[in-house]
């Protein structure tokens, strides 16, 4: 799956979850700029995610990503193990 | 209480428990609430629409999953970090309520586990489901 394939996966995932309906998600999206977005609903993004492709992250993983892009990037990489 | 660690949860894990839905259970929940509405106060009222006696507070039925989570599955280590609640059918006093919850799911990254939990009358019959999140601490 490419980038722009987990992307656009990713864009009802985020509204649903943040209760959003209108947000336009973008590699730049982060905790500081996306409105809702606090650590309970951080988990919240990180079930529905793994639910959502089959796999599963480890906390070192997601401690690194500064970013919806990173995350694109990490999804990438373990779907295609 | 128990006292389940992350390490011990596993999918399909499975607990139930019954408690018996009283008067006194009723009284303390509207004091609490403040919820005064007649369906659940006054059974001439709950019974001329349509009910055969008072209909039990929705979210007092609801509360069982706290005790669900808090007491059983995990148990001490719980804490509910959100729910959503189905309402199937109105509870009355005098049920003896079945609440119970399985394991669905477990986030490893950050230990929490989701559950499936329903709440059935004396008949076997739904009267509520939940879909529970919950974090499990050290």
């Amino acid at each position: 799956m490419n980038a722009a394939a987990i992307m656009a996966e990713l864009q009802p995932i985020f509204s649903d979850v943040l209760d959003l309906p209108g947000l336009q998600l973008t590699p730049q999206s982060n905790a500081t700029n996306v409105e809702g977005w606090d650590s309970l609903a951080h988990v919240n993004l990180v079930v529905a995610i793994e639910k959502r492709f089959g796999i599963k992250f480890a906390l070192g993983e997601l401690r690194d990503l500064k970013n919806v892009g990173e995350m694109v990037d990490l999804i990438q990489k373990k779907t295609e193990r | 209480m128990n006292d389940y660690r992350w390490e011990d949860l596993s999918l399909g894990m499975r607990v139930q428990f019954e408690v018996p839905l009283t008067e006194d259970m009723m009284t303390v929940f509207a004091a609490i609430s403040g919820d005064l509405n007649p369906l659940h106060l006054d059974e001439a009222y709950a019974r001329q629409n349509g009910f055969p006696g008072r209909v039990a507070f929705g979210m007092l039925t609801s509360s069982l999953y706290s005790r669900l989570v808090g007491m059983y599955l995990p148990g001490k280590r719980a804490l509910l970090q959100g729910i959503d609640v189905e309402f199937k059918r109105p509870a009355h006093i005098g049920d003896v309520l079945t609440v119970s919850g399985e394991v669905t799911y477990l986030n490893e990254a950050y230990r929490r586990v989701e559950l499936k939990g329903q709440i059935v009358n004396p008949a076997g019959k739904l009267i509520s489901t939940a879909k529970i999140r919950v974090g499990v601490h050290e």
